[in-house]
This record gives C-alpha cells, sequence and structure tokens, in this order.
C-alpha cells in the first residue's frame, strides 16, 4: 500500500472510532429526525389544541356548515343548540375542543356564536368558512349554485419553473431547505474533523516525524480523503434517516418529476441529488483545506479558537446566502454568488433544487469552483508544509507568506 | 556515506546554517554537537530532506534525499509525540508501514522492537496511558522499526531515568552492530563519547571542529598532566613546562604543550621527587567541545 493509502486508511479508522465522529453522526440523525418530524408534529399539536371544535345547531344547518368547515376545523361533535358548551368546563367535556360554534337562522341570513378560549384562533376563520353558507341564505341559491358564483374558473400554467403546481413547488423549497442544512452541517463538521486532526499531530510533534517520511501534500490529501469519504458516509446514514422517517412527516420527500406531490414515496430528483453530492466535495474541499492551513499554524490547543473562528465564517455567510437563495434563487445576488468559490456550493445547489438554472450556468460554477478548489489545495499545501514545522508565537500572515517563499 | 557539502539555510533574516560540511562513512556513528540555537536540527531536516538547503547538497550514498531515499532514512526530533489514542503495538506498525515495510514485517519488527526496548508489556496500551520514558522508548521504535539505513536520533537520552537511557544505549549499540549509519544529538558528552566514531561541533551554525575522537584530540595544542604526589621539587621541574591548573585530590595538575616530551619529563620528575602517579590526560570530549563553541572559560575546569 502507498503512502497515500495508508495516511487515508489509518485517519479512517481513528476518525471512525473517535468519539466526535460518533456524536455528530447521532446528532445529526437527532437534527435531521426533528426538521422531518417537526412541521407535522407542530401542525398535529396546533390542531388539537386550536382547531377542534363542537358544532351547534339546528341538524339541517350542521349539515350544510360542517362541510364548509371540515377543512379548516376538526369538529369533534355536532349537538343541539341546547347542548352547546358555552364555556370552558363545557369545551373540555368535549376533549379540550377549542371552541363551540352555533348557528341559528336570522332572516335572510345566517347567525353565528363562536364561544372560544382563544377567538384570535378562531373567529375569523369561521365567518370565511360559512361565507357561502350566508350567501345561499342571503339569495335563496343552492349549495351548487353557489359555489358557481364563488368558484373562479382558474387555469395555472407555470412560466419558469419545473414544478406544476404550488404544491410540488412548496414540497421542493422543503427539500432544498433540508437538504442546506444537510450540506452545512456535513461540511462544518468534516472540515473540522480536518482541522483536529491536523491540530493533533502539531501539537504533539508526530507532525516532524511525518513529514520526515511522507511528502506533507500526500498526508493533507490523505487526511481530507479519509475525512470526505466519512462525511459522504454520514450524508448517507443522514438521508437514511430522512428517508424512513419522511412518511411520518408531513413534509416528506416526493418524487417531482411526476409532476405530482405524492409524500408515499421517498425519492429525492437524481439530478439534484448529484448537485448536491458535487456541491459537498467542492465546499468540503475548499474549506477543508482552508481549516488544515490554520490548524498547522498553531503551536498550542488553545490557539485552536484563534484561528477557527476567521475561516467559520464563510461557511455561516454561505449559509445565510443559500437561504436568501431559496427566496429569491434568480436574484442577482444569487446568480452571482452561485459562481463565487466557497459561497457556490451551497447557493448554486439551492438554485437548481428550486429553480431551472441554465446549464451553462452550472458548467462555468463547476469549473470556477473546481479551479478554486484545486488552487485551495495547493496553496494550503504550501502553508501546512511549512505550517507544521513552525513552532512559538501565531505567525502573522505576512511571516506565513515568508516561510512559504523562502521553502 | 553521507555528504553534507557546504550546506546554508537562512530562514527570513536569521542565518540558521552556514557553509556545514561533513561525511559519515557506512556503518559509523556521528555525534553532532553543539549548544542550543547552533543549527543542529536544521541540518538533521536538511539531511533528512525536510528543507531543501538554499545553497550546497546533502548526499546519501551518492544520491540526492528524494521521496525513495527517505524511505530508509530514520528519524527520531528531539520534540516528540504520539498518537495518544493509538495503541503502542499499532502506532509502531504505522510507522513503520509509512516507511514502506510490508504488514507482517511491520508486525514483526514491532515486536522485536517491544522486546529490545522492554516495553512489550505495553503492547495493547493507548501510548497516552504511557509514562514520558516508556513513550520515548515507543518513540524510538517507531524511528528504528524499518530498519533504516541512515537514523538520526535528536537527543535520544533527554528526560530518561538512569535506567531507560541504559535501554536506549544498549539499543543504538544493537543498530550500530547490525550496520545501521547513525547520527546522534546529546548534551550527555559522556554517553555520546563512547557511542560515536566521529563527532562535528556546530555553533552559530558553522561547524567549529570535525573528525575522529582521536583527530579532534590531536588538534588541541595542550596536555593536562596529572602528577602525584605534590611537592615543591616537581613543581619546580613543571613550571618549566607549563602553568598549573586546579588540581583535585591534592594532585598536581599541569597544562603542558601537545607537543612536550613527556618521556623526558617523567624521567626528570623520578630524578627529584618520588613520583607515584604520572598521567598525560586526554583532553575529553567535553572540554574539546567547551573549546570549539569558544567557552574557555568552563573549558579550564574540564579535563
Amino acid at each position: 500500500m502507498n503512502d497515500f493509502g495508508l495516511v487515508f486508511g489509518a485517519e479512517f479508522t481513528r476518525k471512525l472510532r473517535s468519539r466526535a465522529f460518533i456524536a455528530g453522526t447521532i446528532a445529526g440523525m437527532v437534527s435531521i429526525a426533528i426538521l422531518v418530524l417537526a412541521p407535522e408534529l407542530f401542525a398535529r399539536t396546533l390542531r388539537t389544541s386550536s382547531s377542534s371544535i363542537v358544532l351547534a345547531g339546528p341538524p339541517a344547518l350542521r349539515a350544510r356548515a360542517a362541510g364548509l368547515l371540515s377543512g379548516r376545523y376538526e369538529i369533534v361533535a355536532q349537538v343541539d343548540t341546547a347542548r352547546a358548551p358555552l364555556t370552558a368546563a363545557g369545551l373540555d367535556r368535549f376533549g379540550k375542543a377549542a371552541a363551540a360554534v352555533v348557528l341559528g337562522y336570522e332572516p335572510r341570513r345566517l347567525r353565528v356564536d363562536v364561544y372560544a378560549r382563544d377567538l384570535s384562533q378562531v373567529g375569523d376563520g369561521v365567518a370565511e368558512s360559512l361565507a357561502p353558507l350566508q350567501l345561499a341564505l342571503a339569495t335563496g341559491t343552492d349549495a351548487a349554485g353557489v359555489a358557481r358564483l364563488t368558484a373562479a374558473d382558474l387555469h395555472a400554467h407555470p412560466v419558469d419553473s419545473r414544478f406544476v403546481n404550488a404544491n410540488a413547488a412548496e414540497i421542493a423549497h422543503g427539500i432544498a431547505f433540508g437538504l442546506i442544512f444537510v450540506l452545512y452541517l456535513s461540511i462544518i463538521i468534516t472540515s473540522q474533523s480536518v482541522m483536529a486532526s491536523v491540530a493533533e499531530e502539531k501539537t504533539s510533534r508526530i507532525a516532524e516525524v511525518l513529514v520526515a517520511a511522507i511528502s506533507p501534500t500526500r498526508l493533507l490529501a490523505g487526511k481530507i480523503l479519509a475525512a470526505g469519504t466519512l462525511g459522504l458516509g454520514q450524508i448517507a446514514i443522514w438521508g437514511l434517516t430522512g428517508a424512513v422517517l419522511a412518511p411520518l412527516g408531513l413534509s416528506g420527500f416526493v418524487t417531482l418529476s411526476a409532476g405530482g406531490a405524492h409524500p408515499q414515496l421517498l425519492l429525492v430528483a437524481p439530478a439534484t441529488l448529484a448537485i448536491f453530492l458535487t456541491s459537498f466535495v467542492l465546499g468540503f474541499v475548499q474549506f477543508a483545506t482552508l481549516y488544515a492551513a490554520a490548524a498547522s499554524l498553531i503551536s498550542r490547543t488553545e490557539d485552536l479558537g484563534s484561528v477557527a473562528t476567521p475561516v467559520i465564517l464563510p461557511v455561516v455567510g454561505a449559509f445565510f446566502l443559500a437561504q436568501y437563495a431559496a427566496v429569491a434563487p434568480n436574484a442577482p445576488l444569487s446568480v452571482v454568488a452561485s459562481f463565487v468559490p466557497f459561497v457556490a456550493p451551497f447557493v448554486m445547489f439551492t438554485r437548481s433544487a428550486i429553480t431551472d438554472v441554465p446549464p451553462f450556468e452550472l458548467i462555468v460554477s463547476l469549473a470556477i469552483n473546481l479551479a478554486a478548489a484545486l488552487f485551495c489545495f495547493d496553496l494550503a499545501g504550501k502553508v501546512y508544509r511549512v505550517g507544521l514545522l513552525m513552532y512559538g508565537k501565531l505567525p502573522s500572515l505576512r511571516q506565513v507568506a515568508a516561510a512559504v517563499r523562502s521553502r | 556515506m553521507l555528504t553534507v557539502e557546504h550546506v546554508w539555510r537562512s530562514f527570513g533574516a536569521v542565518s540558521a546554517v552556514r557553509d556545514v560540511s561533513f561525511v559519515l562513512p557506512r556503518g559509523q556513528t556521528l555525534g553532532l554537537l553543539g549548544p542550543n540555537g547552533a543549527g543542529k536540527t536544521t541540518t538533521m531536516r536538511m539531511i533528512l530532506g525536510i528543507y531543501a538547503p538554499d545553497r550546497g547538497s546533502v548526499r546519501w550514498r551518492s544520491a540526492p534525499i528524494d521521496e525513495t531515499t527517505r524511505k530508509r532514512l530514520g528519524y527520531l526530533p528531539e520534540e516528540r509525540g504520539l498518537y495518544g489514542r493509538l495503541r503502542v503495538r499499532e502506532q509502531i506498525v504505522y510507522f513503520a508501514r509509512l516507511h514502506g515495510v510490508r504488514a507482517a514485517a511491520a508486525r514483526a519488527a514491532a515486536e522485536h522492537w517491544m522486546q529490545l526496548l522492554d516495553i512489550a508489556a505495553y503492547a495493547d496500551r493507548p501510548c497516552s496511558e504511557l509514562s514520558k520514558g516508556n513513550q520515548q522508548k515507543v518513540q524510538l521504535a517507531c524511528a528504528a522499526a524499518h530498519e533504516p539505513e541512515l537514523l538520526i536520533l535528536d537527543e535520544p537520552f533527554s528526560g530518561l531515568d538512569p535506567v531507560n537511557a541504559q535501554i536506549v544505549l544498549g539499543a543504538i549499540e544493537t543498530l550500530r552492530r547490525n550496520g545501521a549509519t547513525l547520527v546522534l544529538s546529546s548534551h550527555q558528552m559522556w554517553q555520546i563519547e563512547s557511542a560515536c566514531d566521529r563527532f562535528c561541533i556546530i555553533a552559530g551554525g558553522e561547524v567549529r571542529a570535525a573528525g575522529t575522537l582521536a583527530e579532534l584530540r590531536a588538534a588541541v595544542p595542550e596536555r593536562l598532566v596529572r602528577i602525584a604526589p605534590d611537592g615543591p621539587a616537581a613543581r619546580r621541574v613543571l613550571e618549566r613546562f607549563g602553568p598549573p591548573a586546579p588540581g583535585c585530590n591534592g594532585d598536581l595538575d599541569y597544562r603542558l604543550p601537545a607537543s612536550s616530551d613527556f618521556a623526558a619529563l617523567l624521567s626528570e620528575l623520578v630524578a627529584v621527587a618520588p613520583i607515584t602517579h604520572f598521567e598525560p590526560i586526554p583532553p575529553s570530549l567535553a572540554s574539546i567541545y567547551l573549546r570549539a563553541i569558544g567557552s574557555a572559560d568552563n573549558e579550564a575546569s574540564v579535563p
């Protein structure tokens, strides 16, 4: 086995056994689970706490109103007017319902009395939902007639979008957000693991023995590849976690290419997946090399914080820019940012997940960021090579540049 | 043969090594001596190819130091470290494999070195759990397990208790017997004097003296002569040859020119006094070292 393979194997094994990797993987799984399940749990909690109602009134009126209200509220019981719960204690008898909606006739109009724990949660929504019934009573029109009068003849035509309807687009945004989060988490964790590994070798003085045996460039490459491979493994574990839990969540993964939103399927479009993985590799190499170079300059573990802060800011900045791109994928800032190294892996992925990015933009961004990744590796390799043998006070950038030149 | 030819190395405005040259035949051991900051570590790093010289060249067996050559070299730096969580055996095997040794041979070498250095009992313990002395022995095993043709040991005895220092000295002797070429740096003069065939004394980045101990001694222009018992007649004879030096245990110590006729001196002394002890003492490595680096005051008190 050559040096590179040995370093890769040793790094891979050491990191795989490390508590940091195991804890990071589990933390990521928990985060994904929260991300996938939280909306559904939240919605369910809201439904049960603020949208359950008891419907009271004459049976014929209740029957017509129930159809209109059921889209927005969970009707837990229908009772005669006389049995309507008008107090909190009365609502408690119906599984802690949020409100009682009492219907009654008045000349040519509907009377609605709402007895709610929180009127802001129920009042206006009930009035909106029952508006067709009011119209029917006022005009003497039947339900079909009201429907004809109130429903516009809507024909939706998506423009500049791969999604055939709003539901599919909304779910694509959800997936994009989830994957940006995974991308951010993976790049941060894997880059920091490279940083920790370099710092360990530097501060424990093993580095000098290592560079006497193998080239620093191969040492760095072996480290980065091992961390990247484990990062991809983590992503696979997290993806699997998301896929398994998605059916339980309201915003589960769906098939987008089919045009519909079918929450029973757990597929991300292959093109989206390919761009995601490419973004991870490019982003990881750019950041990990930066982190490795920074870590090679420290002499004591206590100095790690000083060099980590400046290099963590670009990742956080890129994450926020990706959030912006998710809202405005074709805004000039989003388009420009999708070519800028360090930021592009996040922004271009976000754009490509939610809108149709022209192929030439994808190719140009890929070329720029591939070149940037190679440049970062080369530059970081030079800093790493001299940094490993620099001890004492944390050097200034000028001192590092001078050392790189004198190598 | 290791050939270091007129190497120079600067770091910014600091000139760490200036025109250093020496040769070390295969199978011999060189003691690289010098005060802190003399340029020893930089010289060693240039021999290992970690630093490229600004000028001059380093060759091992007539070839420049490249990726292939480096696999045949071993290095124990002064500032040492180990992977704390890695077990002793795994650590030695890993470093042997980094130097191109196959897995099975690396495991066998690890067992051999753990036995030799008396650390086999800790084979499956994480290195962070070992005492400092045992960690140093693991580091020596890591440096030597691939049976390097040229092994560079920077301060191999520092921080070791006498028992462990003796074990390490024994391991170095084993390496010498097996034909390894060694470069040793140490401030423990008595250990290095017995362990080395040749010496190179560096100070201020320059070679101040180089050669075998006999060659270094031959270059010293005076000899310390110890005579007993003390007496005015003997002193009168000796003062014609040179100045007195601080004596010890009631003996007479005199610094005489190395070219003195010691046989004639002894004849004269015996003729005038009941001499029971006459000993021209060859300069020790410590005194040669102190003289070479320019600490004449200290050198006067060292035989």
